[in-house]
């Protein structure tokens, strides 16, 4: 863990996580892709989310986009190198 | 052990709304509150705080909604059986089916329908404006949901009125008002209807002969999506996609309405928030959920406990009813300060409970459910609608929904 992550500013570097979508547990409720739309894409047909590109973000805000995911399906799985 | 303050199997303890002093004393109360067998309904534990709810709701293992019906009242085996949708199963059948439709109702698919959400809107504030006000229920709060969800599965709009009548009768069955059981040339044992009700029986008659024609020619709506979804390389029986259809028709529907009845005793009672809403239309998101908090329109979903567990202290052993009551998690002051201040400035990191507690069964329509209201609202700002006077409302008999029959307004 990245110590200092939690107070933000300085580096931004270091405050990046990269998250995951648990597809089992989605439920398509698109909150992810509503509030970070470059790291989360539905899938036109399944509805299912999915992380796109090196599907970094700031800690803080992977925090925060956790916390609207209705059924818990998104998690921070390592830090950026 | 210690019991609820009221009752909380009778809808009278609901006729004036929330009962908000008893839900505080219960949120106070160390443990679960319990509430002894009424009826032939065995008893039941509440959970109130919001932190308990959202326990429960996020462990479907412990908190099924398969094992047990999620009412309060008990039904037999088979009569469960005859009635479940997708509300009444766990993961993962839960999964697949919901999945089935689940893409039709994402924030960005749901934009999609904003156009004719905004002319519904505006046909019944056009009429209300008319008539210089009237029930808002009815003129309002009733059609714009129906019509919308109605649009959505692909139901013909001059059949929209007989399905507010069937909805209508399957709310008054969570309360006392029953029909004859031959009601609409029923003759299914009432105890294997969705709400003991005839009018659940009229609906799937109604939802079959939609599916037929949908078979032989098919559209672009959910009722198509529906019959040709296969699990397991099979279709719907003809019962799962009748209830599935009554699940949408109930669910699109009552819930909303009655968060657009609330809205406007909200426009009446706390105008400054709709002021500032006019002077920074930012807010509109904000006071669109707290429309939705504050009306918490579905009272409680209960869960039946599959193994033992002990909750906010209380021993919980299995076969125990748990019901959430999220119309009392949604005025929690350790979530929501000054919980009965209607505000514009809470966090969206503070999620209400009103499309539940989080996990798989979190509202479907939650996204479809904020642009209906959001339209309105918009709407009403833009008309610079405001009310002289609002009647008392005459509520929904009922200790599930929250809902509101009659309110008089005038413009």
């Amino acid at each position: 863990m990245i110590g200092g992550a939690e107070t933000g500013g300085g580096d931004d570097r270091a405050d990046l996580v990269v998250v995951s979508v648990n597809q089992q547990v989605c439920i398509g409720a698109g909150q992810c892709e509503m509030h970070e739309e470059a790291t989360f894409l539905l899938d036109e047909d399944t509805g299912i989310a999915a992380v796109v590109g090196h599907a970094m973000l700031a800690r803080d805000r992977a925090r925060k986009v956790m916390d609207t995911c209705p059924s818990q399906a998104i998690s921070i799985t390592e830090t950026a190198p | 052990m210690i019991e609820a303050p009221i009752d909380l199997h009778a809808a009278s303890s609901f006729q004036s709304g929330i009962p908000h002093e008893a839900f505080a004393t219960m949120r106070e109360t160390p443990g679960l509150t319990w509430s002894p067998a009424s009826n032939g309904t065995r008893g039941f534990w509440s959970v109130t705080r919001y932190d308990d709810l959202v326990t429960v709701s996020r462990d479907p293992e412990t908190y099924s909604s398969g094992v047990g019906h999620i009412q309060i009242y008990d039904i037999d085996e088979d009569a469960l059986e005859a009635r479940a949708s997708m509300i009444d199963m766990d993961p993962p059948i839960h999964t697949r089916l919901r999945r089935i439709i689940s893409s039709a109702f994402t924030p960005r698919h749901v934009q999609g329908y904003r156009q004719a959400i905004q002319i519904r809107v505006a046909n019944c504030l056009d009429q209300l404006e008319r008539e210089g006000g009237g029930n808002w229920v009815d003129i309002v709060a009733k059609p714009i949901p129906i019509g919308v969800i109605c649009d959505l599965m692909g139901v013909p709009e001059p059949d929209h009125d007989f399905l507010i009548e069937l909805t209508d009768y399957l709310v008054a069955g969570t309360g006392t008002e029953p029909l004859e059981p031959n009601a609409y040339g029923n003759t299914t044992d009432l105890r294997l209807l969705p709400f003991n009700s005839p009018a659940a029986w009229a609906m799937s008659q109604y939802a079959t002969t939609l599916a037929d024609q949908r078979r032989r020619v098919p559209a672009d709506d959910l009722i198509t999506k529906l019959i040709e979804a296969e699990i397991d390389g099979d279709r719907l029986t003809t019962d799962e996609f009748a209830n599935f259809f009554r699940l949408m028709i109930f669910a699109g529907n009552e819930t909303t309405r009655s968060s657009m009845a609330h809205l406007a005793l909200y426009l009446h009672q706390f105008p400054e928030a709709f002021t500032a809403l006019r002077q920074d239309p930012s807010k509109l998101a904000a006071v669109t959920e707290e429309v939705i908090r504050y009306s918490s329109a579905i009272l409680y979903f209960r869960r039946t406990v599959t193994t033992p567990t002990v909750l906010s202290g209380t021993e919980l052993h299995v076969g125990d009813k748990v019901v959430m009551w999220y119309s009392a998690a949604n005025f929690d002051e350790t979530q929501f300060p000054h919980p009965h201040e209607f505000r514009t400035d809470r966090p969206i990191t503070s999620p209400h409970a009103a499309f539940g507690g989080g996990g798989a069964h979190f509202c479907l329509g939650a996204s479809l459910a904020r642009l209906e209201i959001a339209e309105l609202i918009s709407a009403l700002i833009d008309r610079d609608i405001s009310f002289a006077s609002t009647g008392e409302p005459t509520f929904v008999e009922s200790n599930f929904v929250n809902g509101i029959e009659i309110l008089e307004v005038t413009l």
